[in-house]
């Protein structure tokens, strides 16, 4: 019997395996025609669709063909760079008000209330930033950061019309930071006393005994949900999609630039990319989808390194 | 083992009336015939005025239309997933080769105005032609007040702002008859981009991308100095956003309005040079009184279908579809904008409908 | 934490006032950030829900979709359908895997699995629909049907299933188990009688978190279920189906009133079935806290 469940647990991992395993195969006639200038050029270009496929190195592909995303890796990791910035500071600070400011019997509720940010649906959010964020930050908030402060490195300039990569990287921030929030809330609740209350007796205020004494001993806890929570904002979809202004072939040249990422270029790109002859466009696609696979095992899998390495079962469970 | 086992019982329970209505469900679909629709979304809007049509006629055909733009709609048909892909481009050559039993069918004629959103201007209608535009979209032209196009537009006051390009970011054929408006009237867009139904767009500061042609319609509405093309059959909607309507210039040098007066002017140079398989560029057509962007809206059809009812079934619709007393009566394509086919093209759509098996 | 914190408000003597206002600034950027969150939760549900009522009528329940009219039942249900498939395909197998972890977790395969099950949770959804785009839409020839979809959802949701059943096993005490082996009891009888049971809460919790994600689910289903106007004919393969989060995403870009009205409304049924399965799932969690009888 024990078998059998092995056998299952062991299909279950293969499926990760498989995956990757698979965008690997249908990426590497990609992988041999593009080399490093795939991850280095940011020019996508699926070629003449109504030219005649031609032969290079030995693979028939469109004519003008050429694939680079370094606009989609910039835009990936930028977008998920101001969220993560964003979210962490706000997470902490929030479970702290939670674990700290708000009475037990009611924390359960209060907390949830916020951490249900984290189970609305990513296309829900999309529809929320079409609808009411973008006009707002586009007529009120942008033009007033660029005029005010213009003065900082990539907050002058046109402000656009609100699809770009400040309005996605607030997006993602609000879809990741309930990660945060509960596993640091977690680990200051679940914090023995002794040490806390030794602070306070010594003299130290209640924000000086957080700063100090508890917050240092969820330093890992912190650490690690904010690398998950990268990995989470690496691969949004939908609401990227909706909200980015899906650039292509530039860098960003301010935050409010419009931006594409791997995993909605995946989606906006995939139909097209199946009508070309040679087929070379779905395997170059296969390819950014290898990138992402690939950036995102690394990022998990630093998490729950980490994660592991503080609690080695059970608390690695984000709520 | 007792409360595991209750649950057992119940699952198996309900899993039993799970395939009951499995069975059910699946002797109910036997009678009916499962169409899938996929592809441009400037045909999309006229699919869905025709279905309620044709249901009456046909109750047993049960047709779902999707709005993903022409590239889906060309590469389901080839893969087999949708029996009709629609699309205003016509399939590549290279691709025909691959797939030799794929049919283009046309179903009507349609258009693609080019669309502005410039505040205090979009009562008139611009002058545009197609190396301003190649300017605008390949970033030559980067300001509204640009010679080029004040040039073109004397005594009217165009505003010092940066144009903002709108394009497609889906495969979509609107993109294509776009860029092969482009493609024929400025070479040098021709050498260094050229066209399809996916372009690798000169990089633009601020330029946006849209998803279908709602998308375009919503962004261009949505952002002040925006340029965009859209198709047709969203006219209603761009009067209603109140968007300006370019006048573009045609290979005889004139400047003329999307009207079904010009697109028929267009579409009558070209119906004695379309081929039996009809795939054709109607755009840059000659004649004083041609409006540019006109275009065949095809059906992608594989000419081998899984079961005879389904062939009969899209023969069927297929020939309802372009007839004048039914998808090609005035009273549906009149409110998309969209010409109906002339006869001799009906009689080469036919053909070619004849085909499918 | 417990109630016995001592009261925020007390008044520290002879503090200098540079400490103070540390303090007093600490705790402000807490309800500060605490605030922007409710903020934006609630701007969410507000907004969905003002402009969802506003679309919601009878007919949108009862009536298919007509191109950018009509009703959403074939979207309701298909969400159903979808979601439930998922879940019949995803369960057995993330149950027996999280057997597998909690009773022979010790084994050498064990924290393999665990930390590719881990890992497998952030995994791009938008990479698991191409990936089952290209097997089984394309290369299977299943075309858009129930049963891509369903493998999507099943795929997305099987970490989730497998890991939580894992800690609601392993939170059954390891008392209950010895005595029930020194009774003579077997491995199966273990796990069926003994910890199943009295995990079962806490598993079902797992599962229903597995498909409030199922439910909200999108990118992936675009490539593998497709759409359709219809209701659904009980084809597992080749017939395409429709679904809520289909319906946001398509309808809200099209430039018509009603096809908006459509998108909102889907967006007030998502959102909501999303917040039942999730205070369902807190209270089953709770209910699990109480059944056992000391974690």
């Amino acid at each position: 019997m024990r078998r059998v469940y092995a056998a299952l647990a062991a299909l279950v991992a293969a499926i990760l395996v498989a995956i990757v395993a698979f965008f690997a195969v249908e990426a590497w006639p990609a992988i041999g025609l593009n080399g490093w200038h795939f991850l280095t050029h940011d020019v996508w270009d699926v070629g003449r669709q109504y030219g005649n496929p031609i032969l290079r190195d030995g693979r028939l592909v469109l004519p003008g063909a050429h694939y680079g995303i370094l606009f989609l890796i910039v835009g990936t990791l930028l977008s998920t760079a101001i969220a993560v910035v964003l979210a962490v500071p706000i997470g902490v600070l929030a479970a702290i008000f939670l674990a700290e400011c708000i009475p037990a019997a009611l924390r359960t509720w209060v907390s949830f209330f916020v951490e249900m940010l984290a189970a609305i649906p990513s296309v829900v959010f999309g529809l929320w930033g079409y609808i009411f964020l973008i006009p707002f930050l586009a007529r009120h908030v942008f033009p007033w950061m660029a005029a005010h402060l213009g003065f900082l490195p990539y907050f002058g300039g046109a402000t656009g019309s609100g699809y770009g990569l400040l309005t996605s990287g607030l997006v993602l921030a609000l879809m990741i930071v309930p990660l945060v929030t509960s596993t640091v809330r977690d680990a200051l609740v679940a914090q023995p006393h002794g040490l806390r209350d030794a602070a306070l007796a010594l003299g130290a205020t209640r924000f000086e005994t957080l700063r100090t004494v508890q917050l240092p001993g969820t330093r890992r806890a912190m650490t690690g949900s904010a690398i998950l929570a990268t990995g989470r904002a690496l691969g949004e979809t939908m609401a990227v999609l909706m909200i980015s202004g899906n650039a292509l072939n530039y860098l960003p040249t301010n935050i409010y630039s419009p931006i594409s990422t791997m995993a909605s270029f995946i989606v906006s790109q995939l139909d097209g990319a199946l009508q070309d002859p040679t087929g070379m466009a779905v395997r170059a696609l296969a390819e950014v989808a290898l990138v992402l696979c690939l950036i995102s095992v690394v990022v998990n899998s630093l998490a729950r390194g980490l994660l592991y390495w503080q609690d080695r079962i059970s608390s690695a469970w984000p709520a | 083992m007792k409360p595991f086992a209750t649950i057992l019982q119940r699952r198996g329970a309900r899993l039993a009336i799970f395939c009951l209505a499995l069975a059910c469900a699946g002797a109910l679909a036997a009678q009916t015939i499962n169409l899938l629709e996929t592809g441009s979304s400037l045909l999309y809007p006229l699919f869905n005025l025709w279905l309620p049509a044709y249901h009456r006629i046909a109750p047993e055909v049960r047709i779902t239309t999707q709005s993903t733009g022409s590239g889906t709609g060309i590469s389901d048909a080839v893969a087999g997933i949708a029996q009709i892909g629609a699309s205003d481009a016509y399939m590549a050559d290279a691709m025909m080769r691959q797939h030799p039993g794929m049919l283009n069918i046309p179903l009507a004629i349609s258009m693609q105005m080019v669309n502005y959103n410039l505040p205090g201007l979009n009562g008139r209608n611009l002058k545009l032609s197609g190396p301003v535009l190649a300017g605008i979209y390949s970033g030559s032209i980067r300001y509204w007040d640009d010679g080029q196009i004040q040039a073109m537009n004397p005594g009217v006051r165009l505003p010092h702002h940066a144009i903002i390009p709108v394009h497609r970011t889906d495969g979509s054929g609107d993109t294509f008859i776009f860029t092969q408006y482009l493609s024929f009237s400025t070479p040098s867009w021709s050498n260094n981009v050229s066209y399809g139904t996916t372009i690798s767009w000169p990089a633009v500061p601020g330029e946006l991308g849209a998803e279908g042609n709602p998308g375009m319609v919503t962004a261009t509405q949505g952002n002040p100095y925006t340029i965009a093309y859209i198709g047709t059959s969203y006219e209603q909607a761009i009067r209603r956003a109140r968007l300006g309507i370019a006048a573009l210039k045609n290979r005889a040098g004139q400047f003329v309005l999307p009207t079904s007066a010009t697109a028929k002017a267009a579409a009558a140079q070209m119906v004695a040079k379309t081929p039996k398989d009809e795939r054709i560029s109607l755009i840059f057509a000659p004649g004083p009184t041609s409006y540019p962007i006109i275009n065949y809206e095809y059906a992608i059809v594989n000419s081998r279908q899984a079961s005879a009812a389904i062939a009969a079934a899209m023969r069927k619709f297929f020939t309802w579809a372009m007839s004048s007393s039914g998808g090609n009566a005035p009273h549906f394509l009149n409110q998309v904008n969209f010409v109906a086919l002339p006869a001799p093209v009906v009689r080469l759509s036919a053909a070619q409908v004849a085909q499918i098996q | 934490m417990t109630a016995s914190a001592p009261p925020l408000n007390r008044k520290p003597q002879g503090l200098s006032l540079r400490r103070r206002l540390t303090d007093l600034l600490g705790w402000t950027a807490c309800t500060v950030a605490f605030l922007v969150l409710a903020a934006a939760m609630t701007s969410i549900l507000v907004g969905v829900a003002r402009r969802g009522m506003g679309a919601m009528h009878w007919g949108l329940l009862t009536e298919i979709t007509q191109g950018t009219g009509g009703g959403l039942l074939n979207a309701i249900e298909g969400t159903l359908v979808l979601a439930f498939g998922g879940l019949l395909l995803a369960v057995p197998l993330g149950v027996a895997c999280g057997i597998y972890l909690a009773e022979f977790g010790q084994g050498k395969g064990a924290p393999t699995v665990r930390f590719l099950a881990d890992v497998m949770v952030g995994l791009p959804s938008i990479v698991v629909g191409y990936f089952v785009y290209i097997l089984a839409v394309e290369d299977l020839g299943w075309n858009f049907s129930v049963a891509a979809g369903s493998i999507a959802l099943a795929i997305i949701s099987l970490p989730y299933i497998c890991r939580s059943s894992e800690l609601a096993i392993r939170q059954v005490p390891q008392d209950l188990r010895n005595a029930a082996r020194a009774l003579g009891a077997g491995d199966n009888r273990v796990i069926f009688s003994i910890a199943l049971p009295l995990a079962l809460p806490a598993i079902f919790t797992g599962i229903l978190l597995a498909l409030a994600i199922s439910v909200g689910e999108t990118a992936p289903l675009l490539y593998t279920a497709g759409w359709s106007n219809y209701l659904w004919t009980g084809h597992l393969v080749r017939e395409p189906i429709g679904y809520l989060t289909y319906a946001i995403w398509a309808f809200i870009t099209e430039p018509f009133t009603e096809a908006h009205a459509l998108a909102y409304a889907a967006a007030l049924l998502v959102t909501l079935f999303v917040l039942i399965i999730s205070v369902a799932s807190r209270l089953a969690l709770a209910a699990s806290r109480r059944r056992l009888p000391h974690a």
